[in-house]
Parts: structure tokens; C-alpha cells; sequence
């Protein structure tokens, strides 16, 4: 990978800054984006991810991370983030956080699980629930950018309801004969459903068009459970494991 | 909850700002050679352990420990013995 | 934290409200979940090769296979645990034998070293004095819930200290070694407090 923009990422002592909440947007029943404002931001590659750090009024602190769903050609800096029942921090950041609210961000952070059109394609992205977050900073940037890479989104969500920035992908999808953007629903799945069904298998895995057959970079984003099924499973359809970079979420992939 | 320890395995790029604190730069990208068994790989691709008490990084191929940081509100701790070289 | 660190409107105050002050120790929350946390994989072993032994000096003074050691007394307990990480979890039940009986059916009296290593499957130590363990303090466990401690959170065997952090109740424990002189172990060695006692908020080397 070319990286032609590490002065933003390497070589960089990096410190708490201050975040402003901008505007709230509902994404899902269960997911909010939040766009802030960070004084002194200095850009970040699409991939990256950002600590967060909360602080009560007794002091108390708790610090999370959160990929970063904005590209960098954007003003603004969105985090989207999914409500995970009995969270500490999530429940605070979609239920109670209000325009104007301010807490500590660190970042960006991550450069090895980066993509920027400085890479080229083809491009085979596969997320799980939430961990299409930082896939979509990546899309975003190509969208903006206007790299015709041929590019392949295979996205898993519980349910129509719960498949984050549907809309957006659909557009971007309408609009651009090199994206495909294919979905699976594991739970339950609308009348007249077309799409895939279940869990991401083998046989979905091995549906990519022509032009990502030749060595593509794969990135695969969710909980660690679906990050480490579907890494086993491109491995097992030949796909080289070093060209395949994840990043787990941990239990409940948000 | 986790069904299994493996539920809570991230990558060693999830533990980016970690390491950060102490290299001064993201080291996610740099390559790290196991001390045990000789096999390179990035860290950001690395498995990471433990990562609410510190981060534990575990080789792909042997399972040895290569490198442990944790921050502590005293001093930052960095602990290197399993790794025989860092490119950076 | 100084005085440019934005506060976090409204942040916390639900969970931490809920806290009885008495049977929680300063800066933990209370949750009804069951964290887990490891710094390895998961071991994967098998009840017919696991022993559990204790040791002193270069022999083990005890060991017992998993059939001897379930034939062991057995001694339910029900307290509360504290992970350093913060969490806590009220009323937890666990039955196991304690260190008491462990050293009756060594045939040891009294322990003449003052410090033990857990030593675990996996790799994992930590260091726990014994006057820590005996009296009760401490035991090795089997079961949680009444059920066998999942491998996830231990099993087949954790040893449970509960009256220090969590990361002293080491999963996965196959021998305790005693020690005349105090040693550190995985996390003591790096970073966190030697003896981790919860109620003092000792989480840290040179809290």
C-alpha cells in the first residue's frame, strides 16, 4: 500500500482533543451517527478509527473506540454508533447525547486497516452489523473521489430495519456501474425479499463478478465471531490470507 | 456476553491509540518478527488479548506473547520480550 | 483529568446511582452481566489429562487427577468479585475446594512458605500470599452457578480469591507453587499492583 498521506497518521504523538456534537442523525432503530466538530482536526484516513473518553461529573471516566464513517474529504466528523444493550458508553451516546454536548477524542488511529483510492482495486468489502462503519468511510471517499474501482459490498444485517445508511447505499449502487452492493438478512426479511438469506456462507462468498477476480483487497469488519467465520472461509476459497485485513469488534460487533 | 474467549479477540489495530501513547506513531503498520517462531507479520493483523487491562499481542502462528503495553495512570509500560525485531 | 476536560452531561449518573456503597469497593460499577476477559485463547483441555498439583521446592507435595479432586470436600460459597476493570458483580455462588482442605489432603500442616503461584494452562501466573488463601479466603473452584465453570470463564478449575481484583482468581489453574519469597506474576510484573485489594483501590504498581 502507497501511503501517500502518512503525515496525518505516522509519526505523530497523538493527543485528547475536544469534540463538539454538531447534529445527531437516526440511522436505525438502534444506531445514530453523530457529526462533530474537533478543533485542530487534522484528517484521517478512510478505515481509521477514533478513542473516545467520557467524563461524569465525579470524574469517573470510560473510553471507548469508534471507527470513523466519514471520508476525510468531509468537513464534519461522523462517528455512527450502534446501542448495545447494557453498554456503558453506547446507551449514553445514542440515548442522551445532544447537539452541543462535548467529550475527548483521540485519533485517528489504525493505519493498517486503511483503504484509500491511492490503492487501487479491486476492492471486496464484507461487513456485519456495525462493522460496515468504517467500510462506508471507505466508499464515501471513493464516491468522492470518483475511482471507477471495480468494488463489491456484501453486507449482513439482522433485519431490513437494522442495514444502516440503506438508502445512501442504494444511490451509490443506482449511480455506479463498477459498486455492487449486495445484502444478506439473517433474522427475518421483508415480503418479496430478493437478496440473501442467513448467514454469509460459502456460496455468497464466491459470487463476485469478473472483475474481482483478480487479487482483490478484501476487508472484513464485525464482531469477532463473524470476522473470524468469514476470514475462514474466503481462506478457504482461495483467497491469499495476508491480503485479507479485519478488524473484530469484539463480542457484540458494535 | 462473549460465549468464548475467542469472541473478544480484536487486532492489534484495535489497541492503535495504546501503542501509540508510547511510540509516538502508529506502529500498526509496522512489521513485527516473533522471537519464538521467526513468522512477520503486521501488527495491526496480530491478534490482541486482554485488551481492557492492557494489550497482549499473540503471534498468528505459535501463540507466543510478543508484545504487552499497558497505560497506567503512573507510568506507561511496554513489555517487548517476544518479539525479536520491529520494522518500523 | 484537569480543568479544560469537558464533562459528559448526564454521564453515568443511572449505573452508578444503583450502587450499595457498602458492598462496593471505590470506582466500580455494578453490572449483572459476566465479563470475560483473557490474555490468551482459550485452553481446550480435556477432564482425563487435566491434574491439579501443589508444589514446594523442585517436588509437588500434592496432586490429584479430576476424579480425586471432585472427590475432595467440596464447600459452596456466595460473594461478591471485583475485576479492576472496573465492573462488579454482586452474590456470585461458586462450589470448589478450598485451600484449607487442598492442604489437609496434601498432609501439609502448616504451610511453612508465605507466598504461592498460581501457575495456569496457557501460561497465565499471578501471585497471592497465603495468609490470603487459608482461613477460607480461598479456594479452587469447579463450579459456578451449580454448573462446571465454562472454559470461557475458567473451567475446569479457576482458583478464587474474591477479597482482591479478579485477575488474582486465575482461570484455567493446574498447580500452586509455594514461594518463600514473593514473586510477581503476568499482570503484578506489568503495571499492576502486587497485592490488589479492591477496598484500598490498589489497581495499579504504585497506587
Amino acid at each position: 500500500m502507497t501511503v501517500t498521506e502518512t503525515a496525518t497518521t505516522l509519526g505523530r504523538r497523538i493527543e485528547w482533543q475536544v469534540a463538539e456534537v454538531n447534529e445527531i442523525v437516526i440511522e436505525t432503530p438502534r444506531v445514530k451517527s453523530l457529526l462533530l466538530r474537533v478543533t485542530g482536526w487534522q484528517g484521517h484516513l478512510p478505515g481509521q478509527h477514533v478513542d473516545i473518553r467520557l467524563t461524569a461529573e465525579d470524574g469517573y471516566q470510560a473510553q471507548r473506540s469508534y471507527s470513523i464513517a466519514s471520508p476525510p474529504e468531509n468537513d464534519l466528523l461522523i462517528l455512527t454508533v450502534e446501542r448495545v444493550a447494557g453498554g456503558e458508553v453506547s446507551p449514553y451516546l445514542v440515548d442522551e447525547l445532544r447537539a452541543g454536548d462535548r467529550f475527548q477524542l483521540r485519533g485517528p488511529v489504525g493505519g493498517y486497516f486503511v483503504w484509500t483510492v491511492a490503492t487501487r482495486g479491486p476492492l471486496y468489502l464484507i461487513a456485519g452489523g456495525s462493522g460496515i462503519v468504517p467500510l462506508m468511510a471507505m466508499l464515501r471517499h471513493r464516491e468522492r473521489r470518483k475511482l471507477a474501482v471495480p468494488t463489491l459490498l456484501l453486507y449482513s444485517s439482522r433485519s431490513l430495519e437494522d442495514v444502516i445508511y440503506r438508502e445512501e447505499l442504494n444511490v451509490m449502487a443506482e449511480h455506479d456501474p463498477n459498486l455492487d452492493v449486495v445484502h444478506t438478512l439473517t433474522r427475518n426479511q421483508p415480503a418479496g425479499w430478493v437478496g440473501h438469506r442467513g448467514r454469509i456462507d460459502k456460496e455468497m462468498l464466491a459470487l463476485t463478478p469478473p472483475a474481482l477476480a483478480n487479487k482483490p483487497h478484501i476487508f472484513v469488519c464485525g464482531s469477532t465471531p463473524f470476522v473470524e467465520h468469514v476470514s475462514n472461509l474466503l481462506v478457504e476459497l482461495g483467497h491469499d490470507a495476508l491480503a485479507i485485513k479485519t478488524e473484530r469488534f469484539g463480542p457484540t460487533g458494535g | 456476553m462473549a460465549d468464548d474467549v475467542s469472541d473478544l479477540v480484536l487486532d492489534g489495530n484495535a489497541a492503535a491509540g495504546c501503542f501509540q501513547e508510547i511510540f509516538a506513531g502508529d506502529i500498526t503498520i509496522a512489521l513485527i518478527q516473533c522471537e519464538g517462531c521467526g513468522s512477520t507479520r503486521p501488527v495491526g493483523s496480530l491478534r490482541l488479548y486482554a485488551a481492557s487491562m492492557g494489550a497482549v499481542l499473540r503471534c498468528s502462528q505459535c501463540n507466543g506473547v510478543l508484545m504487552r503495553a499497558v497505560n497506567t495512570p503512573h507510568a506507561r509500560w511496554l513489555e517487548m520480550s517476544g518479539t525479536r525485531c520491529l520494522k518500523l | 483529568m484537569n480543568d479544560d476536560t469537558p464533562i459528559s452531561r448526564g454521564f453515568g449518573s443511572g449505573r452508578r446511582a444503583q450502587t450499595p456503597k457498602d458492598r462496593v469497593p471505590p470506582g466500580q460499577y455494578v453490572t449483572t452481566d459476566f465479563p470475560v476477559l483473557s490474555a490468551g485463547p482459550t485452553p481446550q483441555i480435556k477432564f482425563e489429562d487435566w491434574t491439579f498439583a501443589l508444589q514446594r521446592g523442585g517436588s509437588l507435595i500434592g496432586k490429584w487427577s479430576w476424579e480425586e479432586f471432585e472427590a475432595l470436600p467440596q464447600t459452596t460459597i456466595k460473594t461478591d468479585i471485583h475485576c479492576v476493570t472496573k465492573w462488579s458483580k454482586l452474590d456470585t455462588v461458586w462450589r470448589g475446594v478450598t485451600f484449607d482442605d487442598l492442604l489437609k489432603a496434601a498432609g501439609v500442616g502448616e504451610p511453612t512458605a508465605a507466598y504461592i503461584m498460581a501457575h495456569c494452562d496457557g501460561g497465565y501466573t499471578t501471585n497471592v500470599p497465603v495468609a490470603d488463601l487459608v482461613g477460607g479466603k480461598g479456594m479452587v473452584a469447579t463450579r459456578y452457578d451449580d454448573l462446571p465453570i465454562l472454559p470461557a470463564h475458567g473451567g475446569p478449575a479457576r482458583l478464587l480469591v474474591p477479597h482482591l481484583y479478579f485477575w488474582k482468581s486465575a482461570k484455567w489453574v493446574r498447580r500452586l507453587r509455594f514461594m518463600e519469597h514473593d514473586e510477581r506474576g503476568f499482570w503484578e510484573r506489568f503495571g499492576y499492583h502486587n497485592y490488589g485489594d479492591p477496598w484500598k483501590e490498589q489497581r495499579y504498581d504504585g497506587d
